[in-house]
């Protein structure tokens, strides 16, 4: 109700709720810093911490307000914890890294951490025009390899 | 006379039909109550009681503790060392083990419709949370986490009983050091509400690691689960939100030590 009454009357104080979200969503301090290398890979779009046991995002930096950072998220989630439990019962010692192509984008998918916990994941999203998927899957791994020392 | 005290008996008597008081409104009310307080940038606690007591304490219209008595809380080494001093990925560790119980809390007294009392000023507990977690996105992440629920809730409740299964199906699993702990204290009967105060770990924790446990048939509920409702869990359905909203973020500063970590595997085939 409020979103309809501020689009009519954009002077209307009451805020959409969707714009307030967003806003509260930006108010990373110390883990957003973190994220700092990652955004500085060529062709970065997004980029999230993401307990994945939970599916809570926990960190996030993004350079297009046209992606969904809860859905990118967990399908980040859901994807890790398929492949994770495949991993169970296949011959393979553990899940490293996720990569899925779109038309336009990269998803890239890691455990910060070779353990088992603390259970979080990185995920970074490119654009494919203009990133190098083999250089920036290296800055992403040392990413994590520096993250969890 | 009557051994009931007055106000629980005029709460008795009220409670049916004061308009304020509707069951289907509730989650909408608490929420209400929560956002004034932040826009108003309020300092104090919030009690609740009712369906479950509790407290969420502000400072400065944020967020900085809650608890519940259904949800364990943090855990005790939680709080014992600055953060500024841990690498990142234990900050981040130390951030959630702080955050989780809180929104734990939340999300308990939201479950059980606890009802909201005065908001009054109080002294605020340490918690070792810097700014606090902003109240839209607390409300955003308790709304995904509810819908997550409402999922599993063919299933699995943080009240259902569940079992250890005696025959492993496969002969080889992974499972985390958690999920272990979890299974190794299963009797029969226990709800992962047990576990988790077993475990100080929160009870939604618990319940999606139970869960994951159920699918790979190491657990199994006491009431018998219809086979194609085993695979109802999907973060992606739980964050269904449209395109362009945003869900929250969880960081509230820095905090304390690295507290509880949590676990692996899981089950969302049919989300893909």
């Amino acid at each position: 109700m409020s979103a309809y009454r501020s689009a009519s009357f954009p002077s209307s104080p009451v805020r959409p709720l969707a714009a307030a979200r967003e806003e509260a969503s930006l108010i990373l301090t110390e883990a957003e810093a973190a994220l700092d290398p990652v955004a500085h890979i060529e062709g970065f779009v997004l980029g999230c911490l993401v307990d994945a046991s939970t599916g809570m995002i926990l960190a996030a930096r993004k350079d297009q307000d046209d992606i969904s950072l809860p859905l990118a998220a967990a399908g980040a989630a859901d994807i890790a914890s398929v492949l994770s439990m495949l991993g169970g019962e296949l011959p393979v010692d553990g899940l490293e890294d996720v990569m899925v192509t779109f038309r336009n984008q990269l998803y890239v998918i890691r455990f910060i951490s070779d353990d088992l916990e603390p259970n979080i994941l990185l995920l970074v999203i490119l654009d494919r025009a203009r990133a190098n998927l083999a250089l920036a899957r290296r800055e992403i791994r040392s990413f994590c390899l520096n993250f969890a020392a | 006379m009557s051994q009931t005290p007055r106000l629980r008996r005029a709460r008795q008597l009220t409670a049916s039909v004061l308009p304020t008081r509707a069951a289907d409104g509730h989650a909408g009310l608490a929420a209400g109550r929560l956002r004034k307080i932040g826009t108003s940038a309020g300092t104090g606690m919030l009690p609740f009681s009712g369906g479950g007591n509790g407290v969420i304490y502000f400072r400065d219209g944020k967020v900085v503790y809650a608890e519940s008595e259904r949800t364990p809380g943090p855990a005790h080494n939680a709080y014992s060392a600055y953060a500024e001093t841990l690498p990142p990925l234990s900050r981040i560790v130390a951030i959630r083990a702080v955050t989780e119980p809180i929104i734990d809390a939340v999300l308990e007294l939201f479950t059980a419709q606890a009802r909201h009392a005065k908001f009054r000023s109080s002294r605020l507990p340490v918690t070792g949370l810097a700014s606090g977690i902003d109240v839209e996105t607390l409300l955003a992440e308790i709304d995904r986490r509810q819908r997550l629920m409402k999922q599993l809730s063919v299933v699995l409740t943080p009240d259902t009983a569940i079992a250890r299964n005696p025959h492993l199906r496969s002969e080889s699993i992974r499972i985390s050091a958690w999920q272990w702990a979890l299974l190794i204290r299963v009797r029969h009967g226990s709800t992962p509400r047990d576990l988790a105060w077993d475990l100080r770990r929160s009870v939604f924790g618990t319940v999606t690691d139970i869960y994951r446990l159920l699918v790979l048939r190491l657990l199994s509920a006491a009431d018998e689960v219809p086979e194609r409702g085993l695979a109802v869990m999907s973060f992606v359905r739980a964050a269904s939100v449209k395109k362009g909203d945003t869900m929250p973020v969880i960081n509230a500063g820095p905090v304390i030590n690295a507290g509880p970590v949590i676990n692996a595997g899981s089950a969302a085939e049919d989300a893909l």
